[in-house]
C-alpha cells in the first residue's frame, strides 16, 4: 500500500499540503500534516534582512579593521575603561625601530 | 569518503556515495593515492634544451634553448606502444623507444624570442589559463655605469631594454609586447611581476612606478596605469598645469619615452611616497615627530602584488641584505590611500600570514586549482610543521623575519600537483616541495608516504641508480618538475648549479 507518499512530516503552515491528494484515491488518509509553531520570535531574522557575500577577502578585512583602530583618535584610559571593540586579542606591537 | 583502499573498490563506492558537501574535488583527489609515478625510467635520451615549466592546466611543458634565444614548445603526451606475442601483459620488458623524450613529450614550434643582443630570463613566466597566453621575458645585458636619470634611482642596476613578450601558446604567435629601457624589473621567479585574472603589473625597481597592464582576449598589451611618481591618471596633468601659473619649476620639456617621470628639479616626492609618509604621519602624530623626519630619510624598493584588481596592490619593500629594514604595505590602488604599513619583523603581519596565508597567493577565481595548493593555512599537517619550526628557531624574530621575507608571495611559483598536496601524501620537504628550486641531492630515494593509510609508503622517486658513495665527494643538485595532473615527473640532475643537467629521469605510473 502506497499511503500518503509524505508520511506524517510537519510543517510550520497547516496550509500547506492541503491541496495534495494522496496517490490512491480509494484509500484517502489525512493530509493535514502536524503542525509546530515558534513560541517566541527571538531568533527570527528582520524581516528585511539581505545575505549578501563581503567582496573583500579576510586579509583585506583585517588589514582595513587594524588600520581604522590605529588611526582612530586616541582618548585617556580613564574614559573608556572598556576596550572599543569586543575582540580580545592582544596587540602586538608594530613600532619600527 | 573512501572506506577501502583498493581503486576497483574505489570506483564502485564512488557510483553510489556523494561526498560530504564541498568536499567532491577533495574526494576525487585521493583517488591519486592509488595512481602514483612509482616507475622510474632514468637517463633519458632528450635535447640539450634548457626545461623550465608546464603550464599549470598541464597542456605545455616550456623549455629555453641552450643559448637562451628561443622558445621551445612542447605538448605532454603519454609513452603509447604496441606489443607482438602472446604475453604481452605480463612483458616486464618496456620497448627501447620509452628512453626518448619525444616518447612523453611532442614538439609544438621553436620560435626565436631574444634578438641577437638579448637573452631569454630563463626563470620568468607566467600563464594565462583562460585563453592560455604565455608571458615571458628578454633583456639585454646589464649597464655596467649607470648613471641616475631622469628620476631614477641611484643603488640599482639598469638594463638597456627589458621586453615582456605575450605569446599565444597554442600556436607561438606572438600577440604584443611591452619594452622597458633603461630600467630593471627583477625577473627572477617572478618577483618582479604579477598575473591576476587579465591584469599584469611589473615593478620598474629604477623608477620606482608600478606599471600595471591589461592582457585583452584580442592579445594586446594595454597599459592601464602606471603607480610610482603619480597615483591618479590626472595627477601630472594637476601638477603641471599648477606650476606653470607658480613658474617655479624647471624645465618641463618631455623626458623621452616615459611621461610619468618626476623631473630633476622637483621638489615633490613621488606621489606614492608621499602616501605612504602620510599614512605614517598619521599613525603616530601623537608621539614626536622626529621619527616622521627619520622614516622621510629612507629609501626604499617597492614589489607588488594582487588582492583585488579593483581595490588593492601590495607592495612590499625588501632588500637584499638582511641588514637594512625592510617593509611592507598595502596600498588600495581605487582611492589611492595606504591601508597598512608594516616593518617585516612585525607580529601582527606574521599573526596574518599564518592565518591567511593562501590570501596572500592573491588567487583568481578561475583558476581553481590555486585552492587546492597545501599551505599552512589550509592543511594541519603544514601548520604543524610550520610551528614546529617555529618552537625549534632560537631566534622568534629572525623566524618571523625569515618567513616574511617571502612575501608578497609570488605569482604561480607553486606547483599544483596533487602528489604535493599535504592532506595525501607525507615527504621530505628539505629534498622536494611544491616550489621547483635546485636542492642538494641524496643518494637515497624520496620517499612519500600515505597520510590517511598509515604512512604507508606509497612510491618512491629515485634520482639515480642507488650506487655506493664512490664518488662521495661530488655534490649533486637535483630538481623536479611534475605534470599538474598526470602521474608523470621530470627530475634533473646537475652536477652545479651553474651547469646544464647531467641526467633527466622520468618518473610515470607505468
Amino acid at each position: 500500500m502506497m499511503g500518503y507518499m509524505l508520511g506524517d512530516l510537519p510543517s510550520f503552515d497547516p496550509h500547506n499540503f492541503s491541496q495534495l491528494r494522496p496517490s490512491d484515491p480509494s484509500n484517502p488518509s489525512k493530509v493535514v500534516p502536524t503542525t509546530y509553531r515558534p513560541t517566541h520570535s527571538r531568533t527570527s531574522p528582520p524581516p528585511d534582512q539581505v545575505i549578501t557575500t563581503e567582496a573583500k577577502n579576510i586579509l583585506i578585512r583585517n588589514f582595513y579593521q587594524r588600520a581604522e583602530e590605529k588611526l582612530r583618535p586616541k582618548r585617556a584610559a580613564t574614559e573608556h575603561p572598556t576596550p572599543e571593540h569586543g575582540c580580545k586579542q592582544p596587540r602586538a606591537s608594530t613600532t619600527w625601530s | 569518503m573512501f572506506k577501502t583502499n583498493n581503486v576497483t573498490s574505489r570506483i564502485f563506492e564512488r557510483q553510489i556515495r556523494t561526498p560530504a558537501p564541498g568536499t567532491s574535488v577533495h574526494s576525487a583527489r585521493r583517488f591519486y593515492e592509488n595512481l602514483v609515478p612509482s616507475f622510474t625510467i632514468y637517463d633519458v635520451e632528450c635535447p640539450d634544451h634548457s626545461f623550465f615549466k608546464f603550464t599549470d592546466d598541464g597542456q605545455y611543458f616550456v623549455c629555453f634553448s641552450r643559448n637562451r634565444q628561443d622558445l621551445i614548445v612542447y605538448r605532454p603526451t603519454w609513452l603509447s606502444f604496441s606489443c607482438k606475442g602472446e604475453d604481452c601483459d605480463n612483458n616486464q620488458e618496456l620497448p627501447p623507444q620509452v628512453k626518448r623524450f619525444e616518447s612523453f613529450f611532442t614538439q609544438l614550434y621553436v620560435k626565436p624570442l631574444a634578438s641577437c643582443n638579448e637573452l631569454i630570463c630563463k626563470d620568468f613566466f607566467l600563464y594565462m589559463e583562460s585563453n592560455q597566453f604565455g608571458i615571458f621575458a628578454t633583456s639585454t645585458a646589464q649597464i655596467q655605469d649607470a648613471r641616475g636619470t631622469d628620476g631614477a634611482i641611484l643603488g640599482v642596476p639598469s638594463f638597456e631594454k627589458i621586453t615582456i613578450h605575450l605569446f599565444r601558446l597554442e600556436d607561438g604567435f606572438k600577440l604584443d609586447e611591452k619594452v622597458f629601457h633603461n630600467d630593471c624589473v627583477n625577473l627572477t621567479h617572478n618577483m618582479g611581476a604579477f598575473l591576476y585574472d587579465d591584469l599584469l603589473a611589473v615593478v620598474s625597481l629604477r623608477y620606482q612606478t608600478i606599471h600595471i597592464l591589461q592582457i585583452r582576449d584580442s592579445g594586446n598589451l594595454v597599459d592601464v596605469q602606471a603607480i610610482g611618481a603619480y597615483c591618479r591618471e590626472d595627477d601630472e596633468l594637476f601638477i603641471n598645469s599648477s606650476s606653470q601659473l607658480a613658474g617655479n619649476r624647471g624645465d618641463l620639456v618631455d623626458n623621452g619615452t616615459n611621461h610619468d617621470q618626476p623631473n630633476s628639479n622637483n621638489s615633490f616626492l613621488s606621489g606614492i611616497k608621499q602616501r605612504l609618509l602620510s599614512f605614517i604621519f598619521r599613525e603616530i602624530w601623537s608621539e614626536e615627530t622626529d621619527q616622521t623626519q627619520r622614516v622621510q630619510c629612507l629609501k626604499k624598493k617597492f614589489y607588488f602584488h594582487f588582492q583585488d584588481y579593483v581595490d588593492l596592490v601590495i607592495l612590499k619593500a625588501s632588500r637584499n641584505t638582511d641588514q637594512l629594514p625592510a617593509f611592507f604595505a598595502v596600498y588600495n590602488m581605487e582611492t589611492t590611500e595606504i591601508v597598512a604599513f608594516y616593518q617585516n619583523a612585525a607580529d601582527e603581519l606574521y599573526l596574518l600570514f599564518e592565518r591567511f596565508c593562501d590570501h596572500f597567493h592573491a588567487t583568481s577565481i578561475n583558476s581553481m586549482y590555486m585552492n587546492f595548493i597545501s599551505s599552512h593555512s589550509n592543511n594541519i599537517h603544514a601548520l604543524e610543521q610550520l610551528k614546529s619550526m617555529k618552537n625549534k628557531a632560537t631566534s622568534i624574530s629572525q623566524f618571523v623575519k625569515k618567513m616574511l621575507s617571502s612575501l608578497p608571495l609570488n605569482c604561480q611559483s607553486m606547483s599544483p600537483s596533487p602528489y604535493f598536496d599535504q592532506s595525501l601524501f607525507r615527504f621530505d620537504e628539505k629534498l622536494i616541495s611544491a616550489t621547483n628550486r635546485p636542492r642538494q641531492s641524496t643518494d637515497h630515494p624520496i620517499r612519500f608516504n600515505s597520510r590517511r593509510q598509515g604512512d604507508i609508503l606509497k612510491f618512491k622517486i629515485k634520482t639515480g641508480p642507488e650506487f655506493g658513495s664512490a664518488d662521495g665527494r661530488s655534490k649533486k643538485y637535483s630538481h623536479f618538475l611534475f605534470h599538474p595532473v598526470w602521474p608523470l615527473a621530470l627530475s634533473f640532475i646537475q652536477p652545479s648549479l651553474f651547469l646544464p643537467p647531467s641526467a633527466v629521469n622520468i618518473h610515470f605510473r607505468r
